[in-house]
């Protein structure tokens, strides 16, 4: 039974990762919405490469690459 | 036995936080860097914004991957390629010159020989303002450009009385002077023919060009 809520717990954790990196991706485009500067496109690029290693089920490196987009989306002016 | 598997887990879950940058300083990835760094002295990432992030974001990916192992060498390589490649793109790019940023402000029209900023373009300055808060690290020029009707001296008095309007309303709604300038181009810039009633229409326009 311990082992069976564990295994739920764990589930519930990751698909919560899952969707953290997704929903992060989503705000950042719309942050960036007609911002065409480097640090707009390199922060979209980075966010494509965490939903492509998201997609891998890659979460760890999804959600460096998702911190990665969001410092350079900073640096273009969209909210953190 | 419960016990050390949540210690397990929990030492796992430690380890899944801790995010860090792909070393970029590998070997196998001289070529991309110099590529990038060549392109990003041309003035790349201004003249070429789009392919020379594409450029750092492929070479960060080639970093993570081949940080990895040998599991998919020749998808390894081939992002280190993307990225040398991307980077050449960006740097021809840049060496032909570039344009500045032009942020457009469609559908703004002032009266006949008037700059007061109507209903219609105080809505779309409104959004010029909330673009202008969101990237607070850049400066504008407010630019503004009439048709080639009358005189070029009434021409150029006239957008730049409209560009100082412009400029004043987006001040008076919180973007500080120290980013802006103002600045009337009369006709002298026509971005389609004078000859006709839509392409006047379309040279009577005001626009933030990014410094």
């Amino acid at each position: 039974m311990r082992i069976v809520l564990l295994l739920s717990a764990l589930f519930a954790f990751a698909m919560s990762a899952n969707a953290g990196v997704v929903d992060r991706a989503a705000a950042l485009q719309a942050q960036l919405k007609g911002n065409n500067s480097y640090h707009a496109h390199l922060a979209r690029e980075l966010a494509d490469v965490a939903e492509t290693e998201l997609d891998q089920h890659d979460i760890n490196v999804a959600r460096s690459f998702m911190k990665m987009a969001e410092d350079q989306a900073a640096k273009a002016g969209g909210a953190k | 036995m419960m016990h050390r598997i949540m210690i397990g887990l929990a030492a796992l879950s430690m380890s899944a936080c801790a995010l860090t940058t792909p070393d970029t300083s590998i070997s196998e990835l001289d070529n991309a860097r110099a590529a990038i760094a060549a392109a990003k002295a041309a003035g790349a990432e201004q003249c070429a914004p789009k392919l020379q992030a594409q450029a750092v974001a492929n070479l960060y990916w080639a970093a993570h991957e081949f940080s990895e192992g040998d599991y998919h060498p020749d998808e390894n390589a081939e992002l280190a390629a993307t990225a040398e490649s991307k980077a050449k793109q960006a740097r021809a790019k840049a060496a032909k010159g570039c344009k500045p940023e032009i942020i457009k402000l469609n559908g703004i029209r002032f009266h006949n020989d008037k700059a007061d900023i109507t209903p219609t373009a105080a809505a779309i300055l409104d959004k010029a303002v909330a673009t202008l808060k969101r990237r607070a690290s850049i400066k504008v020029e407010v630019a503004a450009h009439t048709d080639s009707r009358a005189s070029d001296a009434y021409n150029l008095a006239l957008s730049n009385r409209r560009a100082a309007s412009v400029m004043a309303y987006l001040q008076s709604h919180g973007i500080s002077a120290a980013r802006l300038s103002a600045k009337g181009y009369g006709e002298s810039q026509p971005i389609a023919s004078n000859a006709t009633k839509a392409g006047r229409a379309q040279n009577r326009r005001v626009e933030l060009r990014v410094q």
